[in-house]
């Protein structure tokens, strides 16, 4: 068995605001594996973004141990962290986060500035990645020109352009219709189906967690359940005993 | 990377157009002021320059004492030359040949000139033939007087570029035509045997009617004679073999005249020596005092429109925090967000700092035109005011750069 790409062990995260000290992660331990398609889910306030941004080098834990694809995340720098998120992290937000003055290909093309790509490779990786998720008509298209499926199809190009280990994605189709929404969580899937490719999703939504193979529960900060489930929303733990439905995980969380 | 960051920046100038140009006011103005100044100072100090040029340093000048000098006796007529100094100098001068090169009088009488129906006021200078040699006078048409004309004390005159101007006309074709023409002064007519070019400047003899010497005195002046003392002379210019002979040259003149005049041992000199490094020096001073001047001017312009560019960078890295974090998120490091701003800032003092010499080198241009002047555009100032424009872009640019680079990405991602 490979390495897992995210290695979670003990993980804590306190935030110290004087008076009121919120334990937002309390001894949290998870791993995903390469291929994996997990959802982390739980109510609001329970420590899913949290979790997420320890996830995402965006933040670092108070304590505990995070093995990224093997790198103890502990000894990286400033720099080294930047070069971690640039590699092996592909991005999507709830808000799509694209720069507004940027084309599409521009901004699917910022990873690769930052990842020091020739010019040339560039905008060939960039139109390849816009034409994968459907957007090949968009390229020179700023945001503002685009529907809120299409700007998040822009985000999901800019994650995959420097070919990362994994796709982390906070609350993805938080900001779309449900059909679009659908089609967005029907885009990772084939993503996932096609090119083996690891995702991440965190979403309080049970439609969005049901098209996911896994779901790490999380509640006031501690994973309550992690499990497998079928399409059919069954969900089972680690040795495939039927645990609950996921609608009814959703509803305890 | 820094194609793909300056790239940025103009796109971040152009989404702010208006912005952009009000914060670049300050270098505008500076790098303008900055260019037109050292240009046009340049070339002001270019004429002082040519006016003294052709005479190198060798020249020295003797003026009349100043009667309000401490020291100076109350009689009248002290201090003023005359032409018994002039025998007397002339006479030192001869016994000195490896010092003295030529010695020439300065009378001057103010007058009323005339050229067929133009009638103007002038001023006159009884000179000798060797005035070319501590003046510059450099015959555009026709020719300067000779000895023999000096000795006869001719009906010749030689005018300068203006006069010539007023009583003929101006252009190429009426200078040239005045040689040969006769101009009325005091009722005598004079026969225009040159014309010189035109120079400009305080120095030139454009302004001047040049005649003998011993013309002025019989034929002009009337009786301007000193009591007792024969013709006066406004000054009297001597010439030197070599720059390196003017103490000495002092020494001896002002010895000459303190015997001619009967000084005591004790008395101020009354009479003033003036050599033209001397005036050079002065003018070199002023001039470059009033550049220095209005460079600083400049100067403190360019730091405002720094100071301009900072605040206005803060403005953009706090609304940009967000743009800040997702960049983050994709991978540029502390470096990356730091270059980047910093040369957002750089580009527009860059910018600002050539829509600013543009102006100037118009307006310098057109003014050279105007004036004649030819190519007196200051090269250094430009590059002086590109890159004191670059230091300011850097140097207040760095700080709001520096703090978008410290922001930690999950703070700028929450950023509203
Ligand atoms: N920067 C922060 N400072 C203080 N408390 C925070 C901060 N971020 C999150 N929290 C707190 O940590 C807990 C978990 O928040 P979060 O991870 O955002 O939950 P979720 O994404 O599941 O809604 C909440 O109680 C929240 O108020
Ligand atoms: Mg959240």
């Amino acid at each position: 068995m490979s390495t897992p790409v995210i290695s979670v062990s003990n993980v804590t995260k306190v935030f110290d605001g004087g008076d009121n000290r919120v334990v937002a992660l309390d001894n949290v331990t998870m791993h995903v594996d390469r291929g994996e398609m997990v959802a982390i889910m739980g109510p609001s306030g329970s420590g899913k973004s949290t979790l997420m941004t320890v996830i995402g080098l965006l933040d670092v834990p108070s304590s505990g141990r995070y093995m990224l694809d093997g790198i103890d995340t502990s000894t990286l720098d400033r720099d080294a962290q930047a070069a971690v998120r640039n590699q092996k992290i592909g991005f999507v937000f709830q808000n799509f986060n694209l720069l507004p003055r940027l084309t599409a290909l521009q901004n699917v093309a910022l990873p690769m500035v930052y990842g020091r790509i020739p010019p040339a490779e560039r905008e060939a990786r960039a139109t390849a990645a816009l034409v994968a998720v459907g957007l090949g008509n968009r390229l020179k298209n700023r945001p503002n020109e685009l529907s809120g499926g299409q700007k998040q199809r822009v985000a999901i190009a800019r994650s995959l352009v420097n070919n990362p280990e994994f796709l982390l994605a906070d609350e993805p189709t938080g900001a779309l219709d449900s059909r679009t929404g659908h089609e967005i969580m029907e885009l990772f899937r084939t993503l996932n189906r096609t090119q083996g490719i690891t995702v991440v999703v965190v979403t309080h939504d049970a439609e969005v967690g049901k098209q996911m193979d896994r779901i790490v529960s999380l509640r006031d900060g501690v994973i309550n359940m992690d499990a497998l489930h079928d399409y059919y929303g069954i969900a089972t733990d680690d040795h495939g005993r039927v645990r609950t439905a996921v609608q009814e995980v959703v509803n305890v969380g | 990377m820094w194609g793909e960051q300056i790239r940025m920046a103009m796109e971040s100038l152009r989404a702010n157009k208006f912005r952009s140009l009000l914060t670049m006011l300050g270098i505008i103005i500076g790098s303008s002021t900055l260019v037109a100044v050292l240009s046009l100072g340049n070339a002001l100090q270019g004429q002082v320059f040519e006016s003294f040029i052709d005479l190198g340093t060798r020249r020295i000048g003797i003026l009349p004492g100043d009667p309000d000098a401490a020291g100076a006796r109350i009689t009248s007529g002290y201090g003023l030359l005359s032409i018994k100094d002039y025998e007397a100098l002339k006479t030192m001068t001869a016994t000195y040949p490896d010092i003295f090169r030529v010695i020439v009088p300065e009378v001057s009488i103010k007058v009323r000139a005339r050229a067929k129906t133009t009638e103007i006021d002038a001023l006159v200078v009884g000179t000798g033939e060797g005035y070319q040699q501590v003046q510059s006078v450099p015959v555009e048409y026709g020719r300067f007087f000779t000895a023999s004309e000096s000795a006869e004390s001719a009906r010749v005159t030689v005018l300068g570029g203006l006069v010539v101007e007023d009583l003929f006309g101006k252009g190429p074709e009426n200078k040239a035509a005045a040689v040969g023409q006769t101009v009325v002064i005091n009722g005598q007519s004079l026969l225009v045997v040159g014309v010189v070019k035109a120079a400009g400047g305080p120095f030139s003899s454009d302004q001047r009617i040049l005649v003998p010497a011993g013309t002025a005195r019989l034929r002009i002046a009337g009786n301007q004679d000193l009591p007792g003392r024969g013709l006066q002379m406004s000054s009297i210019l001597v010439g030197l073999k070599s720059e390196g002979k003017v103490t000495q040259a002092e020494a001896l003149i002002s010895q000459t005249l303190r015997d001619s005049r009967r000084l005591a041992a004790g008395a101020v000199d009354d009479f003033k020596l003036n050599s033209p490094t001397q005036s050079l020096n002065i003018l070199k001073g002023i001039n470059g005092a009033i550049t220095g001047f209005i460079a600083l001017v400049a100067g403190i312009s360019l730091v405002v429109g720094g100071i301009g560019i900072m605040n206005i960078m803060l403005v953009a890295v706090t609304e940009r925090t967000r743009e800040i974090g997702v960049r983050k998120a994709l991978g540029a490091t502390d470096r990356d967000v730091l270059g980047q701003f910093v040369i957002e800032a750089i580009t527009i003092s860059l910018i600002g700092s050539l829509i600013g010499i543009g102006s100037a080198v118009a307006l310098v241009l057109a003014i050279a035109a105007a004036a004649g002047l030819g190519m007196i555009l200051s090269f250094p100032a430009i590059i002086i005011s590109l890159v004191f424009a670059l230091a300011i872009g850097v140097g207040f640019g760095y700080y709001p750069a520096k703090r978008a680079a410290l922001l930690l990405p999950i703070e700028a991602l929450r950023y509203e």
